[in-house]
C-alpha cells in the first residue's frame, strides 16, 4: 500500500491510562496501540465516556500515562512505568519462594533490567523537551557556524550572528510537545473570556520566546485572516462572537503554532449544521495548506467517515477495530462496530423507519473465558480486537 | 385527525437594549394528536422561543405582539398563571437542550423523578373525578332529553356504569402492581442469572432478598389463581404441584434459607451458589408462568361483580371468567347503554347544529356592528353576549374541544381591550418619543456629549388592531358556517364509543393513587425504560455522578413522570453519541407509539429528523419558509435554505467539498425587508430583497415561502449534491422494497 511509505508520525504503543477512584483503579484507556502516518486524517470514535478523549489527552501530556509509551517524530515523549513495576513485583514474589540458583540469578538480572527500563522512561517522560530542545540547537549550531565562516564581510557576519542568537534562543526555548496541538470540543469553556482575541491567540508564542511585538502581531492577523475572521477581531473578547467564531478562535491558536500535528476533540459538535460544514470546509483547507496530520476525535459518523482516511473504533478503553474508513463502512467485523454504524441517522425518511438498531452486548456476544483477545489484523490494513475463535469466523466473512 | 395543538399567527419580540428583536414573525402551525411535527432550523431562527411560548416559560423581556395557542379550549397565551401550572409539566412537557441546568444539582436524582408525581397526584385524581362526574351528568341530562319517560332507567344506568367502572378499575390497579413485580422479577432473575454465568461481580445476598419480597407482592386475586397445573410453563419445569399461592410462600421461604446457607458458606461458596442457582431458576420458571397468563377483563367482570355475586366466577379459570363476563356485559348492559350515548350525542349534536344556525345571523350582524363605530363599554357588553351565545351553542357531548368557541369570549375582548388600550397609549407615546428626541438633539445641539438612548416607541397600527377585532368574529362565523356545511350528522356509533373509552381513562386517572413507595416503583421503571442501567443504585445519586447521556435520559424520565399530552424536545440529542442518540429517538418513538403522544420535536439536525417527523417545518429568522410531511422535505425540497441545510450535511457517500451557507442569519432588531434568507442565498433575485415571498402551495400538505415558485420565476434546479443523494435514496429504497 502507498500510505506505508509516509513516515510514521505518531506511534502510540500499548498505552494504558488509569484513574484512581477511591481504593480501586479505573481503566480508561486499556492497551491502546495504533500510528498515525504523516498527512493523515486519523478518526477516533466510540461512545461517550470510552476513552477517546483520554488518549488525545493522553498523548499531549495532559495526564501522566501508567503504562506503554507514545514516540512523536521517533522521539519518545510519554512513557509509563507501571507494566515494568507489575514485572518487578511478579519476580520478587516468585523470589521468595524459589531454591533454584539459576532460575534466581535470572530473576534478579530481570528486576535489574526493569529497574533499568524505568529509570529511562522517566528521564525520556520528563527531558523529551529539552532532548529534542537540544538536538535543535545543535542544528542552528551547525548551520550559522557554516555561514558565519563563509560570510564575506565583517557587517554580514555580524547581522547573522545577530540572527543566529535569536534563532538560538527560540530553538532552546522550542518544546517538541507544541508541535502537537488541540482543539477543544467546547468554544464557551475552552477561551479565557478575559483575554483578547489577539491575546489568546498570541499566548504560544509568547511562552515559546518570540517577544517582537509587531512580529506577533503579524502572525496574528495572517492566521486571523487564515481561519476566516478579519483584523478587526484581534481587539475582542470571546463573548463577543458567535459559536462558530469561537471555535474559528480555538483553531487559530492551535494552528499559530505551526503544529505537525493536530488532535481535533469533537470540534464540531456542538456547532449548528451549517456553522459545522464551515468548521470541516476550514479544517480541510488548513490540512492541505500546511500538511497537517490530524486526529480527529468525534462520535458523528458521517462526519468522520468525510473527513478521515482511517477510523479507529473505541469501546471501554479497548481498540476493537482499526482500519480505512472505506472499509470500515463496507465490511464492519467488530459487533461493536455494527452496531454503532447501524445507529447513523441518515436523511432519509423511508429507510429510517425502517431502519433497526443492532444491539450491542458485550457479555452476550464474546466468550473469552478461555481464550484471550488481542488486536490482529484480519486483512492487511484491518485490525480486529477478537480471539482465535474469532478471528477465524472474520476471515472467512472476508473470504480470506 | 384531530387537533391537539394549535399555533397561530404568533409573533414573538424581545425588548433588548438594542432595540426590540423580532424573534418570531408570524408563524402558524398544527399540532395532530399522535404526531411528531419537527422544528428544524440554525440557532436563533425563534424554534426555541416558538416552544418556549407554548409552555409560558418565556423570558422576562420577551412580548407577545399577537397570535393564539389553543389548546383543550383554552388559549395559552392568555390564561392566568394558575391555569398554566396545571397544564405545564402536566399536559405539556418539556425535555430541554441542556441536561445539567435543568436538573437541580442538590437534590436527588430519585427525588427529583418523583416529586411532580407526588405533588400532583391528589389534584389529579380529584380533578379527573371531577371532570368524570361532570360530563356524565352531561351525559344523564341528555339523555333524558333524547328519552323522555325512561328517566328511571337512565339513572341506573348512569349508577351502574359509574360504579362498575370505579370498582374494576381499582381492581385493575391492584392486578397491575401484582404483575409488574412478577415481569420485573422474571426480568432481574434473567439477568442475575446471566450475569453470574459469565462470572461478573453480582449481589447475592440483595438479589434474594430482593427475590423474596417482590415474589410475595405477586400475590393476586386473579394473578395468583388456581393451581400450577394451569400455568403455560418451560420444558423441563420443576415445580411442585398444588396451588400457586402455597407454592409461592413455600419459594419465599426457601430464598430466605438459601440466603443463610450462603451466608454462612465459608470462603467456598460454590455449592452453596448452586442452591441459589437452583431455586432462583425455580421462581423463574414460576413468574414465567404467571407473565404468559391471561389478563383478566376487568370491566366485565367489575359489572359482573355489580350485577351478580362475586362467588360464581370465582371457581372458574380466567379465560372462561373472561368469556362469561364479557358476554354478560354485552348482553345485559354495554349494547343497550351504547344505544342510549349513541342517541343523547345525537341529540345533543343536533341541539348545537341549531344553535349554532341561530348565533350565525348574529354573528353576521356582528361583523357589521365591529366594522362600523362603536364605544368601549358598548363593543364590550356587545361582545359578552356575543360570546355567551357562542358558548351556548357548543356541543356539550364533544370529547375534542373546539378551541376556537370555548376562547372566543376572552380572544374577542382582548382584541377590543387591546385596540381601546393602543387608541390611548398611542398620543402619549408618540408624544414622549417626540420629548425625548426633542431634548436629546437640544443637548447635541449645545455641544454636550450624550449617553443615553431614547426609547423606541412601542406603538401599534390601529387600523390592523380593529381589523383584528372583526377577524375574530369573521373566523367564528366561518368556521360555524364551515361545520354546518360538512356535517353528515353520522359516524354517532363511533363517537359513543369513544365516548365511553374516554370515561374509562378518566375513571382509570381517578382510581391512580401514588404513595412514596409506588412513586419509586414507577421512577425505578420508568429509568430501566429509559436505558439507565442499575437503576436501584442510581435512584439514590446526584446529577453530577451521571454523564451527558446518562443526565438527558434523567431529563426524559422526569418530563415522562406525569404522562403528558404533549411532549416538546429542544434540541435533547444534540450533546450525545450517535448509540445514546439512537437509544434516546427509539425511546421517544415508542413512547409515542404507545402513550399516543404528541411530540414537537425541534433540532438543528435533519438527519435525526427523518426518523422521527410526520410533518416538518423549517424555520429561518422567525419564519416557517418550508412545511411539508417527511417525505415532501426531504424527497422534494422547494426552499433555498432547505437545500442549503441538506447539502451542509455530509452523508456517508459525500466525497466533494460541503457547501457550507455561508455567512451568518440576520440580525432581527433590523429584520430585512424582503426574504430574511436572500443575502445568504445564491438564487437570490432582486424580488427577495423587496418583498416577503408568500406561501406557494406545491402540494395538499407542502409548502414553501420562496419567489422561486412563483409561475414567472426562473426555473431554477436543485443542487447537484441534493438531486444525487435523493436519487440515490430512491434507488436505496427500491432495491430493498424489490428484496422484500
Amino acid at each position: 500500500m502507498e500510505d506505508d511509505k509516509r513516515e510514521v508520525l505518531l506511534k502510540v504503543d500499548h498505552l494504558t491510562q488509569s484513574f484512581k477512584m477511591g481504593r480501586s483503579e479505573f481503566k480508561a484507556v486499556d492497551d491502546v496501540s495504533f500510528e498515525i502516518r504523516k498527512g493523515e486524517v486519523f478518526g477516533l470514535v466510540g461512545e461517550s465516556g470510552c476513552g477517546k478523549t483520554t488518549t488525545g489527552r493522553s498523548i499531549l501530556k495532559i495526564y501522566d500515562i501508567t503504562g506503554g509509551s507514545i514516540y512523536f517524530k521517533g522521539q519518545r515523549i510519554c512513557a509509563g512505568v507501571r507494566t515494568y513495576k507489575d514485572a518487578i513485583k511478579a519476580a520478587r514474589k516468585e523470589l521468595k519462594t524459589c531454591t533454584d540458583e539459576s532460575r534466581r540469578a535470572e530473576l534478579e538480572k530481570e528486576i535489574e533490567d526493569s529497574r533499568k527500563e524505568i529509570t529511562k522512561a522517566r528521564y525520556d517522560h520528563k527531558m523529551c523537551d529539552k532532548e529534542y530542545a537540544r538536538k535543535l540547537v545543535a542544528e542552528t549550531d551547525e548551520k550559522y557556524k557554516k555561514l558565519i565562516a563563509e560570510a564575506k564581510s565583517p557587517e554580514e557576519a555580524s547581522k547573522l550572528r545577530k540572527e543566529y542568537r535569536k534563532e538560538r534562543s527560540i530553538a532552546s526555548k522550542t518544546r517538541l510537545i507544541t508541535k502537537i496541538q488541540m482543539i477543544f470540543q467546547d468554544p464557551i469553556a475552552s477561551l479565557d473570556p478575559r483575554m483578547t482575541v489577539r491575546e489568546i491567540i498570541s499566548e504560544g508564542l509568547i511562552i515559546n520566546g518570540i517577544k517582537d511585538k509587531e512580529y506577533i502581531d503579524e502572525r496574528v492577523y495572517e492566521i486571523l485572516e487564515l481561519v476566516g475572521l478579519v483584523r478587526e477581531h484581534a481587539g475582542r473578547y470571546p463573548h463577543e462572537f458567535s459559536g462558530g467564531q469561537r471555535q474559528r478562535i480555538g483553531i487559530a491558536r492551535s494552528v499559530v503554532m505551526r503544529p505537525e500535528m493536530i488532535i481535533a476533540d469533537e470540534p464540531v459538535s456542538a456547532l449548528d449544521v451549517s456553522i459545522q460544514a464551515q468548521v470541516i470546509n476550514l479544517l480541510n483547507e488548513l490540512r492541505e495548506q500546511f500538511d497537517l496530520t490530524i486526529m480527529f476525535i468525534a462520535h458523528d459518523l458521517s462526519v468522520v467517515k468525510y473527513f478521515s482516511d482511517r477510523i479507529g473504533v473505541m469501546y471501554f478503553g479497548k481498540m476493537v477495530e482499526l482500519t480505512t474508513s472505506d472499509e470500515l463502512f463496507a465490511h464492519p467485523l467488530h459487533p461493536y462496530t455494527k452496531s454503532l454504524l447501524s445507529a447513523i441517522p441518515l436523511p432519509d425518511p423511508r429507510s429510517e423507519k425502517k431502519r433497526t438498531r443492532i444491539v450491542y452486548n458485550a457479555l452476550a456476544e464474546h466468550d473469552y473465558s478461555t481464550d484471550k483477545p488481542s488486536l490482529r489484523e484480519i486483512v492487511p490494513g484491518h485490525f480486529v480486537h477478537c480471539n482465535d475463535a474469532e478471528e477465524e469466523k472474520y476471515k472467512k466473512e472476508l473470504g480470506v | 385527525m384531530a387537533n391537539i395543538l394549535e399555533v397561530k399567527n404568533l409573533k414573538i419580540s424581545f425588548r433588548t437594549q438594542g432595540g426590540t428583536l423580532k424573534a418570531v414573525r408570524d408563524i402558524s402551525f398544527n399540532l395532530e394528536r399522535g404526531k411528531t411535527l419537527a422544528i428544524v432550523g440554525e440557532s436563533g431562527s425563534g424554534k426555541s422561543v416558538t416552544s418556549r411560548s407554548i409552555l409560558g416559560i418565556l423570558a422576562g423581556n420577551a412580548i407577545v405582539d399577537g397570535g393564539e395557542i389553543l389548546y383543550d379550549g383554552k388559549d395559552l397565551l392568555k390564561i392566568p398563571e394558575d391555569e398554566m401550572c396545571k397544564i405545564r409539566g402536566d399536559k405539556i412537557s418539556m425535555v430541554f437542550q441542556d441536561p445539567l441546568s435543568s436538573l437541580n444539582p442538590i437534590v436527588k436524582i430519585g427525588r427529583q423523578i418523583t416529586e411532580a408525581m407526588l405533588l400532583k397526584n391528589k389534584g389529579n385524581r380529584r380533578r379527573a373525578r371531577k371532570e368524570f362526574n361532570r360530563t356524565l351528568s352531561k351525559l344523564r341530562k341528555n339523555m333524558m332529553l333524547a328519552k323522555p319517560g325512561e328517566e328511571a332507567k337512565i339513572a341506573e344506568m348512569i349508577k351502574a356504569f359509574d360504579s362498575y367502572n370505579m370498582s374494576a378499575l381499582k381492581e385493575e390497579t391492584a392486578y397491575n402492581t401484582a404483575y409488574s413485580y412478577a415481569d420485573e422479577l422474571h426480568e432481574s432473575i434473567g439477568d442475575f442469572l446471566f450475569l453470574q454465568e459469565k462470572g461478573q461481580k453480582v449481589n447475592v445476598k440483595f438479589e434474594l432478598k430482593d427475590c423474596a419480597a417482590k415474589l410475595r407482592r405477586t400475590k393476586n386475586r386473579f394473578l395468583t389463581k388456581g393451581n400450577i397445573s394451569d400455568l403455560k410453563l418451560e420444558e423441563g419445569a420443576k415445580l411442585p404441584a398444588g396451588s400457586i399461592d402455597s407454592c409461592i410462600d413455600k419459594f419465599v421461604d426457601e430464598l430466605r434459607s438459601a440466603r443463610t446457607v450462603y451466608r454462612l458458606a465459608g470462603k467456598d461458596k460454590s455449592s452453596a451458589i448452586d442452591t441459589v442457582r437452583d431455586i432462583l431458576e425455580r421462581v423463574r420458571e414460576l413468574v414465567g408462568g404467571l407473565v404468559e397468563r391471561e389478563t383478566p377483563d376487568f370491566l366485565s367482570i367489575g359489572y359482573y361483580e355489580y350485577k351478580h355475586s362475586a362467588q360464581d366466577i370465582e371457581s372458574l379459570d380466567t379465560a372462561a371468567i373472561n368469556k362469561k363476563t364479557s358476554a354478560c356485559l354485552r348482553d345485559e348492559f354495554l349494547n343497550e347503554f351504547t344505544e342510549y350515548v349513541d342517541q343523547a350525542i345525537r341529540y345533543s349534536h343536533e341541539q348545537s347544529i341549531g344553535k349554532k344556525k341561530e348565533i350565525l345571523a348574529e354573528l353576521d350582524s356582528a361583523k357589521t356592528y365591529y366594522e362600523g363605530a362603536y364605544t368601549k363599554s358598548a363593543a364590550k357588553s356587545y361582545a359578552k353576549k356575543l360570546a355567551s351565545g357562542v358558548e351556548n351553542s357548543i356541543d356539550e357531548l364533544e370529547i375534542v374541544k373546539d378551541s376556537y368557541a370555548y376562547t372566543f369570549r376572552s380572544s374577542l375582548l382582548h382584541a377590543i381591550e387591546q385596540y381601546f388600550y393602543f387608541t390611548k397609549h398611542n398620543p402619549k407615546e408618540e408624544a414622549r418619543f417626540a420629548r425625548q428626541s426633542k431634548k436629546r438633539e437640544a443637548l447635541i445641539a449645545r455641544g454636550k456629549k450624550v449617553d443615553w438612548k431614547v426609547v423606541p416607541k412601542r406603538v401599534r397600527d390601529l387600523a390592523e388592531l380593529r381589523e383584528e377585532v372583526s377577524k375574530v368574529v369573521a373566523t367564528q362565523d366561518e368556521r360555524y358556517r364551515d361545520y354546518i356545511e360538512n356535517d353528515t350528522n353520522g359516524n354517532t356509533a363511533a363517537r359513543a364509543t369513544e365516548m365511553i373509552e374516554w370515561f374509562r381513562h378518566q375513571a382509570s386517572q381517578a382510581v391512580y393513587k401514588i404513595n412514596k413507595r409506588i412513586a419509586k416503583e414507577k421512577a425505578i421503571r420508568l429509568m430501566k425504560e429509559v436505558g439507565i442501567s442499575e437503576p436501584r443504585i442510581r435512584y439514590n445519586q446526584y446529577p453530577f455522578e451521571f454523564s451527558g447521556g446518562m443526565r438527558q435520559r434523567i431529563v426524559i424520565a422526569i418530563a415522562l413522570a406525569a404522562d403528558p399530552d404533549i411532549l416538546i424536545c429542544d434540541e435533547p440529542t444534540t450533546a450525545l453519541d450517535v448509540t445514546i442518540q439512537a437509544q434516546i429517538l427509539e425511546l421517544i418513538n415508542k413512547l409515542k407509539a404507545e402513550r399516543n403522544l404528541s411530540v414537537v420535536f425541534i433540532t438543528h439536525d435533519l438527519g435525526v429528523v427523518a426518523n422521527m417527523a410526520d410533518d416538518i417545518a423549517v424555520m429561518y429568522a422567525g419564519k416557517i419558509v418550508e412545511y411539508g410531511t417527511a417525505d415532501d422535505v426531504f424527497y422534494d425540497p422547494r426552499h433555498p435554505y432547505t437545500w442549503a441545510l441538506l447539502s451542509s450535511m455530509p452523508d456517508l457517500d459525500t466525497k466533494e467539498k460541503l457547501d457550507a451557507i455561508p455567512g451568518t442569519p440576520p440580525n432581527m432588531i433590523y429584520p430585512p425587508e424582503g426574504d430574511a434568507f436572500a443575502a445568504r442565498n445564491k438564487y437570490a433575485m432582486q424580488i427577495d430583497y423587496e418583498e416577503q415571498p408568500p406561501q406557494f402551495a406545491v402540494s395538499d400538505t407542502h409548502w414553501a415561502a420562496t419567489w422561486l415558485l412563483h409561475p414567472d420565476a426562473p426555473k431554477v434546479e436543485i443542487p447537484k449534491t441534493i438531486s444525487d443523494r435523493i436519487e440515490r435514496m430512491r434507488k436505496k429504497n427500491e432495491a430493498a422494497e424489490a428484496e422484500a
